[in-house]
């Protein structure tokens, strides 16, 4: 309700915003932004991914993004998409692009999946709540990361290259993850990423 | 529900209802009150370029100028031929751009005047404080013998659109035992690994439907000049395609339906897809904004202003001097950094230093791709490659990465 009335001062808000021409603080400001912005053709404006296989940087813890990226410019993490990105991304400032997308609003993926699917992953959750939680939302202090509102394609792709053992091969921090998704047939991988997507 | 939607709704009910009423015409925009920036060339580049200036500042009025009415994407667009994909999956309008208060005229650019600081669109003439070119490319129609006077037989297919649908007609209605004959300009080019996607594609449809027939590739270019030995390990699966390199051709005759190389070696066909050699497009060769090669443009690394003419920035196909390709998503990306330095040029604030990035993938088969990715830095006020990086071969996954590729990056510039 109170939400009701607010709106009247946001819409008169933004038309004196667009009568005065005055810009104030957007997405495109802050240091990490003209660097963030290469990164929306893949990943969305303001890192808020459309897609089913790009994964959404908006609100992204930056521990997790500042991890990914220097493991993918390392080569640890292979990806040929992702390594030159990656060295890219340190090249013009790793701190200032992680705070960039850990500052923008987290949405969720536009991407939908079938209802049934929701329900057989949520039955099979439990195996993933050990490690990421009962909310999905992982453990900072423990490097594990938080799983909800990714698109579906991207968290099946990510378990399927776990159980692969393509990605990371060798990390050590990531034996129980492979070990535990080797036990998994791929339909329920595909059942438990429609789960944890549509968690918010 | 959320934001977007309503701020969209704020743009189509309130300042966009001028647009809804009527569409509007450049006279509508001969003169301007506030800072101005006019965008001509709605394809990768413009439409990214006019989007991301309206969202870095939205004081700035924005007026895009694009004689077409729907935005088909060249990327995705093999597919078409090979029955892949609908022209209609890969077509788009503008009315989004519109929701972010760009003014888009479906009109074209006829004339630029520099010194006055005006574009001129017919009679008319719409002032700017900067303007971003962003006209693809053109071709070269003289370089070949008889294709000037052949332009409605001969198809490039090169401008995704009409052309590409009537080069699937054609590959459909050619009898079984015919030959496709497909000719690739010397370099440079739009879209280097492009004919070779083709190739692979037509390829891949008449393996399926028609496995008398053959596929015969004159490449000007001595060898495949992008992802060669992903390519050359992809055609390993199509015996039906004769690739012969360093076979320019000069001549089209579409009477005898048959070509001429520079050794002047003929070869028949049944169905021709010739890709002609390209230049920026004519208004940057008419606006004096080529260099020497009357060819294509030059530009500051850092801000894509012309070499040649202050104020007016030019991005994608029609640059060079960039270790770039002409890409569509290099083309995004000029759109963006030429966006923001215009943004700070004109408030009179530093330029962010911003480099692109390429990824560019190629499907090989209806189900599985190739991809190739370029990072870059700024060394010196110049681009600078830090990294190629091309797939360790063919799979699904790099095909699911490219839909994911597509979806985005259409939605980053007219979504």
């Amino acid at each position: 309700m109170e939400r009701d009335n607010v709106m009247p001062i946001v819409l008169i808000s933004l038309l004196l915003l667009a009568l005065t021409g005055t810009a104030g603080a957007g997405p495109l400001d802050g240091p990490g932004a003209p660097t963030a912005v290469i990164c929306s053709a893949c990943h969305g404006f303001a890192g808020q991914s459309q897609s089913n296989t790009m994964p959404i940087l908006a609100g992204m813890a930056s521990w997790y993004f500042k991890k990914a990226i220097q493991d993918f410019a390392a080569g640890k993490r292979t990806s040929p998409e992702m390594e030159p990105y990656a060295k890219q991304v340190v090249q013009f400032g790793l701190d200032d692009v992680a705070a960039y997308f850990a500052a923008q609003k987290r949405t969720v993926t536009p991407v939908t999946s079938d209802p049934a699917a929701i329900e057989r992953g949520r039955a099979a959750a439990a195996q993933c709540t050990l490690c990421h939680g009962a909310s999905g939302k992982g453990d900072p202090a423990k490097g594990v990361p938080d799983l909800t509102g990714q698109p579906p394609g991207y968290l099946k792709s990510q378990m399927l290259l776990f159980k692969a053992d393509k990605r990371s091969p060798g990390d050590a921090q990531l034996k129980v993850v492979k070990a535990l998704m080797a036990t998994i047939p791929d339909e329920q991988l595909a059942d438990l990423a429609a789960y944890w997507s549509s968690v918010r | 529900m959320k934001d977007p939607t309503r701020r969209e709704f704020l743009w189509t009910s309130g300042l966009g209802l001028l647009a809804a009423g009527c569409a509007p015409t450049a006279a509508d925009y001969a003169q301007k009150s506030g800072r101005r920036v006019v965008v001509i060339g709605g394809g990768w580049g413009g439409t990214t370029a006019a989007k991301y200036v309206r969202l870095a500042d939205p004081s700035i009025e924005v007026v895009l100028l694009e004689p077409n009415k729907q935005f088909v994407s060249c990327p995705f667009s093999n597919l078409v031929l090979s029955g892949v994909r609908t022209i209609d999956s890969i077509t788009f309008g503008y009315d989004r751009l519109r929701a972010h208060g760009v003014r888009v005229l479906h009109d074209t650019a006829t004339a630029i005047e520099p010194d006055a600081k005006r574009v001129r669109v017919g009679n008319d003439s719409l002032p700017y404080d900067r303007l971003i070119v962003s006209p693809g490319v053109e071709f070269q129609w003289e370089q070949v013998e008889g294709l000037a006077a052949a332009q409605d037989r001969v198809l490039h297919a090169w401008k995704a659109g009409p052309q590409t649908v009537e080069l699937a007609r054609q590959l459909q209605a050619m009898p079984d035992g015919g030959v496709f004959v497909l000719t690739i300009p010397p370099a440079v080019y739009r879209c280097p690994p492009g004919p070779y996607e083709r190739t692979c594609q037509v390829a891949w449809y008449l393996k399926n439907n028609k496995p008398k027939s053959k596929l015969i590739v004159l490449d000007a270019n001595p060898n495949i000049i992008s992802k060669t030995a992903l390519f050359r390990a992809a055609w390993a699966s199509y015996p039906n395609i004769e690739y012969r390199g360093s076979n320019k051709v000069v001549k089209v005759d579409p009477g005898t339906r048959e070509v001429t190389t520079e050794l002047g070696d003929k070869v028949k066909y049944d169905v021709l897809n010739l890709i002609p050699p390209q230049r920026a497009g004519t208004i940057a060769v008419s606006a004096d904004l080529v260099g020497a090669d009357k060819r294509w443009c030059e530009v500051n690394h850092l801000t894509y202003e012309s070499v040649k003419h202050k104020n007016i920035h030019v991005i994608g196909d029609s640059t060079i001097g960039l270790p770039v390709p002409k890409s569509g998503n290099i083309a995004n990306a000029m759109g963006k950094i030429s966006a923001l330095a215009v943004v700070s040029l004109l408030s009179d604030k530093p330029v962010p230093p911003m480099a692109p990035g390429n990824t560019c993938y190629s499907w090989v088969s209806d189900r599985e791709a190739i991809a190739v990715v370029n990072a870059y830095k700024i060394e010196g006020g110049k681009v600078v490659q830090i990294e190629q990086k091309l797939t360790p071969g063919q799979s699904e996954m790099w095909a699911q990465n490219a839909v994911g590729w597509a979806t985005s990056i259409w939605q980053d510039m007219l979504g």
